[in-house]
């Protein structure tokens, strides 16, 4: 196409003046480190097949590195290394690209995203020492020193990204004192993952039932009123829905407790209001997805073989109805992940999202870094997930890649 | 959050295939009007609006219901809903039904000028990386896909935290950072969709007659995209007036929006069983105007989008 | 098609057992007694602890010289079984239980306690409430006086050397005091008695220049060095054989710099308790010392589990020498920050004590539905707004009064608050033993703020710029922001718009003085009028008006010794709002008949100098002060050894269950 020079010299400018703006707003560092991320992220474009293989290689090694230093105790960091090198090789050669695409995407995307937080997070007024009374500059750098916060943005990114890679740890947390950010976390995630899977697959059950009904007869009463029923779910926002569970489920009937996590029966109202929203959304994919199918001719052909509409549904509709559903799965389970802060905080569930929300909220800096890697990670390895589903789903997909 | 902001984000199946001349045609406003629900959701989303805008001042004149500040009569806090005061009073013994309709000017706001927002940025965007493809295409996306990698509240948070003091007050950083965060799939829609018409033959017929990258863009490819982003641009109102809601939950939203009213209506979650309507009415107010939205949003997916078109 | 079905079943399942997993509560044994312990506390070290959270765990799990009483919050015999006061009332000799054990059955000694003050005060530690035991000889220089000599050596000199560049023809006095704020020069030389550093912090007018100046330069780096030897000294000395020394084993020796009343009430606030020296110092522990499987207390209790956002879990200590005092067994305390959950816990009985302020709108209801378990008292708390004394139209005191005097106070207690606070028309609370508020003029007087606003040059409102009124985002003071709008608005004419910030950013843009007008609030650290009056000298660091009046300034200077304004009374008397009463005081101090007398005429006289101060506050009004709180709580009746007083402090200690018998 002609004249393509344009639009990249256009590109470039757009990212030397976001960097300026960054370097007059935050500093001339941040607006440097700001185009090399950048750089790092756009530069896979412009690499050959082979360097890509190379660079995913390093990316392994790196990732697989600092994983170890996390999960393993005193790490000996000649092993380390090994180890983390021969994954890296093993991982250039052996993975499948679909794979290695998420994975050289994955690095750089977690550096930039923790640079442009910790920017965000040194320029957002307050510190994490800020207290209701004055205290002294001696008490304040005494602090700094212990929870190693640095004066500049880029200063602190640097220190927090070598303990990191190298010493495994994301640094200490200065609202919850004694332990470090992973080991707060570590108990967090599993709650948050849980919650959120079951409210994923309440939602996907749900939806699924309540769209293909709709489906299946489009513009009847049935299909009216599953659609109504869905968008209940779109059209409050969630505080209010778990808000109308706990009166009507807890407080008025007494079937579940208000608050509080340590039984399967807390699980239930806040699983159910995360769920809702989602639901309310594959029920709408999961319609448009049916009314299609339908009219497809080997659903035809089924239902000429004297089919039940049931055994239709089941053994040769619900295949490609559910590729859109999957497809959303990705984004939903981002949501669900990272979204769930209100029902926690409304049913007193201790999962990640108070983490974040608090941890923004005091200027906690590592927590914030911790949760951005966490979150940026799941929803990598999400879409992955949804990516390799959707291949098992779709043949014409499997076949391409 | 738990309001999906990208309903239609990965969904390859949502995003309808190109066809030339998928427009707001006559056909399609056909089809429009003849779905029931999408009108009734039309109308119920115009009487809305006419209330929330006129309704305050109308109020005032004709029924002496105001909510300014100097109208605050703390001594009439609480009044339950009665013929003279509809929706009650609240906290400060302000007209309750005057401040959810100016709460719904707020929502309503931040909705449609966040919308516009990520219209322009995503259609820009999506348009430049589709018409060019190649290379360009491949880092413009690859900035989408990292931004898509960050929990959008988190973005949204950390900007408020930055921007949000005085500012706020206007409600303008909440707009933008709102708008910012949902471009994204908006740039994807319209890339896939200028990715598979610009090898159309009316646009080759128009680079054949000389006619610039621009004069292409904006007068042949952009118009045939517009059902798109109509489509997909209704769906994202009501996900802006409730990604809101979760940051009043929060503190962080605009002052005295229905999210907002229905985060402090929180107060009355609770076995005494007090003031009702401080969470029933903002809720009330703001699901009917989400449905509609949603409803009006679906009716427009079926009348411009022909795959769903009931046959 | 039915085996993805199953498949989904299956990851179902396995999802549901993955929670279980992370329900490690199921197999621990009920608590006795359950309560919401609002925020989840920062740390447990008793050193760097500063909130009312924190210290509630401290008081549980650690014990100092002595402890509070759950009933009249009096000092008790704690790990000191007994003591004596010298006649001075200076030095203090504490006679340690043999009997005190840590947990781990180490015997707690003297040296204990005097490492553990030296680690409090060590600059290392940066303790933030550190200075509360700077009574104690030595405990200031070693904790603060290194720093102070670096800040004056590193930036205070060279600052005003470059300074003195810039107005070579001497520095005038704004510019002066905007270089002793940036700088942070008040707290630098804290406590100096160096004229001309008196002399010139006190500069407002006129220029600094030579020779004054020179003399200046001179005297900060004759007080610098002279911080550095006492630092120095008290390096080796604080804690060895200087402030609080080990006699023997049992004995323990604290020497004050000037008799403090309230020291024994100190030595049973956690920030004087003593760690555990054989883990604090280990390297390995030095920052997480204090977690459940690590800790090592004296307390009546023991940290059982701290499941972070979770639930906090204390036993009893079987090794604490008062075990048999202690009736609760097995206590829960839940992190739960969100009002109208812990309601609801507490509302099901799924908790016992409710330490969170329920939700403002239900109020009314609680208080007539729970009358015996919603229980309100006054708090040592007043709730102000700030007025930036910096900015137009706040920088005229007559602005500043006629909108003290148009805000309807009575109306935000009654019908917005509706908890019983008290409505605040000076800034000490009611109650404070010996304090005796003066007379205000600032109640609600519409006429006279008119007319004051007129004088001001805004007759009716007009040419008076729209100001804004900040507070931090809580809905309470939103709601009396939204009041106070409305009364002004109606009142003055004036467009007086109220905005929140997070707390953080609120905090950054008080501190930076970039408001009109900001909502504030102040808990007094003891009962006594000073901890609410010395806000407000000038560029104090809680001050954050702008606000500065050298009167002022001096009244509280002789208030921290009464002898010098004795010394200057003739002098000041004319100055004074009510010197008749001043009057009688100096003669009771001149007329007691013996030493103790003496000691107490010079305490009135104190309180009156106080209230003095005040009185100067309440005319100047750099504050409006809008109300008094009251503290609230939840309390099931079948809780007992619960008492409400005005810290808010109900000790687990003293807290017992008893149900009533079942029929």
């Amino acid at each position: 196409m002609g004249g393509t020079r344009l639009p990249y010299l256009a590109l470039g400018a757009g990212a030397l003046l976001l960097a300026l703006a960054l370097a007059l707003w935050a500093g001339v560092a941040e607006g440097l480190a700001l185009l090399l991320g950048l750089g790092l992220l756009a530069a896979p474009a412009w690499f050959p097949a082979r360097v890509t293989r190379g660079v995913a290689g390093v990316y392994v090694l790196a990732l697989a590195f600092t994983a170890l230093n996390v999960l393993v105790e005193d790490l000996d960091v000649g092993s380390g290394l090994a180890v983390a090198a021969a994954l890296g090789v093993a991982g250039a050669a052996f993975l499948p690209p679909a794979v290695r695409r998420r994975v050289t995407f994955l690095v750089p995307s977690l550096v930039l995203l923790l640079f442009v937080t910790c920017v965000l997070m040194f320029q957002a007024p307050g510190n994490p020492f800020a207290s209701e009374k004055q205290t002294t500059q001696q008490a304040q750098q005494a602090q700094q020193r212990r929870f190693k916060v640095r004066d500049t943005a880029v200063a602190y990114f640097g220190d927090y990204l070598h303990d990191l890679v190298f010493k495994g740890t994301m640094g200490p947390a200065v609202k919850v004192q004694g332990r470090n950010v992973e080991d707060l976390l570590r108990p967090a995630l599993p709650v948050s993952m849980s919650l959120g899977l079951l409210a994923l697959l309440l939602a996907t059950l749900l939806g699924l039932v309540l769209g293909i009904r709709a489906g299946l007869r489009p513009g009847s009463v049935s299909d009216f009123s599953s659609m109504a029923l869905g968008m209940v779910g779109i059209s409050l926002p969630n505080f209010v829905i778990g808000a109308g569970f706990l009166l009507v489920l807890a407080l008025g009937l007494g079937w579940f407790p208000v608050a509080g996590w340590g039984g399967y029966q807390h699980l239930v109202l806040p699983a159910l209001t995360l769920a809702l929203p989602y639901a309310a959304y594959i029920a709408r994919l999961a319609r448009n997805g049916t009314i299609e199918v339908m009219q497809q001719d080997f659903v035809r052909t089924a239902r000429a073989k004297g089919l039940t509409e049931r055994e239709v549904v089941l053994k040769h509709a619900l295949k490609g109805i559910l590729l859109p559903v999957v497809s959303f799965l990705g984004p939903a389970a981002a949501g669900v992940f990272t979204g769930s802060f209100v029902v926690e905080t409304l049913f007193g569930v201790p999962g990640m999202g108070r983490w974040f929300v608090n941890g923004a909220l005091n200027r906690d800096y590592a927590v914030v870094l911790g949760c951005a890697i966490i979150y940026c990670t799941l929803i990598t390895v999400f879409n992955l997930l949804v990516d390799l589903a959707y291949a098992w789903l779709d043949p014409r997909v499997r076949n391409a890649a | 959050m738990s309001a999906p902001g990208r309903p239609a984000a990965a969904a390859p199946g949502a995003v309808p295939e190109a066809h030339k001349g998928t427009s707001l045609s006559a056909d399609a406003w056909r089809r429009l009007k003849r779905n029931r629900a999408a009108v009734g959701g039309a109308l119920v989303l115009l009487a809305l609006a006419a209330a929330c805008f006129l309704g305050p001042p109308l109020l005032d004149r004709a029924f002496d219901l105001r909510a300014a500040p100097e109208d605050a009569d703390p001594t009439r806090a609480y009044e339950a809903p009665s013929w003279s005061e509809p929706l009650g009073r609240d906290e400060l013994g302000r007209s309750y039904l005057v401040r959810v309709l100016e709460g719904g000017q707020t929502s309503l706001l931040v909705g449609i000028v966040a919308t516009l927002v990520s219209v322009l940025v995503g259609v820009t965007y999506g348009a430049v990386a589709g018409y060019y493809g190649g290379r360009l295409d491949e880092v413009m996306m690859r900035v989408v896909d990292f931004l898509y990698g960050i929990p959008y509240m988190f973005l949204v948070i950390l900007v408020l935290l930055v921007v949000g003091d005085e500012q706020r007050q206007s409600a303008v950083p909440v707009f933008a950072a709102l708008g910012l965060v949902q471009w994204l799939t908006m740039a994807r829609i319209v890339r896939g969709q200028v990715l598979t018409l610009r090898h159309q033959e009316f646009v080759l017929a128009a680079r054949a007659l000389g006619a610039s990258d621009a004069r292409i863009l904006l007068q042949h490819i952009l118009p045939n995209t517009l059902g798109v982003v109509v489509v997909y641009a209704s769906l994202t109102v009501p996900a802006v007036i409730i990604l809101e809601s979760f940051l009043s939950f929060l503190g962080l939203g605009v002052e005295n929006s229905w999210g907002q009213l229905a985060a402090r209506g929180m107060d009355v979650v609770n076995p005494i069983r007090a003031y009702w309507w401080l969470l029933l009415y903002p809720s009330l107010f703001l699901a009917a105007t989400l449905f509609s939205l949603n409803f009006l949003g679906d009716g427009l997916r079926d009348a411009l989008d022909p795959r769903t078109r009931e046959s | 098609m039915a085996r993805n079905l199953l498949g989904i079943g299956g990851v179902f399942a396995v999802a549901l057992l993955l929670v279980g997993l992370t329900f490690s509560t199921t197999q621990e044994a009920p608590a006795d007694f359950r309560f919401i312990a609002g925020a989840e506390p920062k740390t447990l070290d008793p050193h760097l602890m500063t909130g009312q959270v924190e210290g509630r765990y401290a008081d549980a799990l650690f014990e100092g010289l002595t402890y509070r009483d759950p009933e009249t919050l009096e000092p008790r015999p704690g790990v000191a079984r007994s003591w004596e006061i010298s006649p001075d009332k200076k030095l203090y000799v504490f006679h340690l239980r043999p009997e005190a054990r840590w947990d781990d059955g180490t015997p707690i000694t003297a040296h204990d306690f005097a490492w553990s003050w030296r680690r409090l005060q060590a600059p290392e530690l940066g303790s933030e409430y550190a200075y509360i035991l700077h009574v104690v000889r030595g405990a200031e220089a070693f904790n603060a006086y290194a720093g102070h000599a670096d800040l004056l050596e590193s930036t205070v000199l060279p600052g005003l050397k470059a300074l003195r560049a810039d107005h070579p023809g001497g520095i005038p006095a704004p510019a002066w005091q905007r270089y002793v704020a940036k700088a942070h020069l008040n707290d630098a030389v804290k406590g100096t008695t160096d004229a001309p550093i008196q002399a010139a912090l006190a500069l407002k007018q006129g220029v600094l220049a030579d020779p004054a100046l020179g003399a200046l330069e001179a005297a900060l780096s004759a007080e610098a060095a002279r911080r550095r030897a006492a630092a120095a000294h008290a390096r080796v000395h604080f804690g060895v054989d200087e402030g609080i020394y080990a006699r023997d084993d049992h004995t323990l020796v604290v020497e004050l710099i000037a008799p403090t009343p309230y020291f024994l009430e100190l030595t049973a606030f956690y920030t004087s308790f003593p760690v555990p020296r054989h883990l604090v110092e280990h390297p390995a522990h030095r920052d997480d010392w204090f977690l459940p499987e690590k800790i090592v207390g004296n307390g009546p209790f023991r940290l059982a589990a701290w499941r972070v956002n979770e639930k906090m879990r204390l036993v009893r200590s079987p090794t604490y020498w008062n075990r048999d005092a202690i009736a609760l067994d097995v206590i829960d305390a839940f992190p739960v920050e969100n009002s109208s959950a812990a309601l609801n816990l507490y509302l099901t009985g799924a908790v016992d004590w409710n330490t969170n302020p329920p939700p403002l709108a239900i109020v009314d209801a609680l208080r007539a539905r729970y009358p015996g378990e919603y229980v309100l008292n006054p708090s040592m708390t007043v709730y102000y707004y700030r007025f930036n004394c910096t900015r137009k139209p706040f920088d005229d005191p007559r602005v500043r009064r006629a909108i003290a005097l148009a805000v309807d106070r009575e109306t935000i207690v009654r019908h917005v608050l509706r908890k019983g606070d008290t409505p605040a028309q000076h800034i000490v609370p009611y109650g404070l033993p010996g304090y005796e508020p003066p007379p205000s003029p600032l109640g609600l007087k519409v006429e006279e703020a008119r007319a004051l606003l007129a004088e001001a040059g805004y007759p009716g409102g007009r040419g008076f710029p729209e100001v804004k009124l900040l507070y931090n985002t809580l809905e309470q003071h939103k709601l009396i922001a939204e009041t106070v709008a409305g009364d002004l608005k109606r009142h003055l004419g004036l467009t007086v718009v109220p905005f929140n910030q997070e707390w953080q950013a609120y905090q950054a843009t008080t501190l930076a003085g970039e408001y009109d007008m900001a909502r504030a609030g102040w808990i007094g650290d003891y009962a006594d009028p000073n901890t609410f009056l010395d806000l407000w000298i000038t560029n104090g660091g809680n001050n954050q008006t702008g606000w500065s009046n050298a009167a002022y300034d001096r009244l509280l200077w002789f208030a921290a010794d009464p002898d010098r304004f004795l010394a200057e009374a003739d002098a000041w008397l004319g100055r004074l709002a009510e010197p008749e009463r001043a009057r009688a005081r100096i003669a009771a101090v001149s007329a007691a008949p013996d030493p103790a007398a003496q000691v107490e005429a010079k305490a009135a006289l104190r309180m009156h100098l106080l209230r003095e101060a005040e009185a100067l506050l309440v005319t100047e009004v750099p504050v409006l002060p809008v109300y008094f709180y009251v503290n609230q709580n939840l309390v099931k009746p079948h809780v007992k050894g619960w008492h409400p007083n005005p810290q808010d402090i109900h000790p687990l200690r003293g807290l017992f269950v008893q149900r009533p018998e079942g029929p």
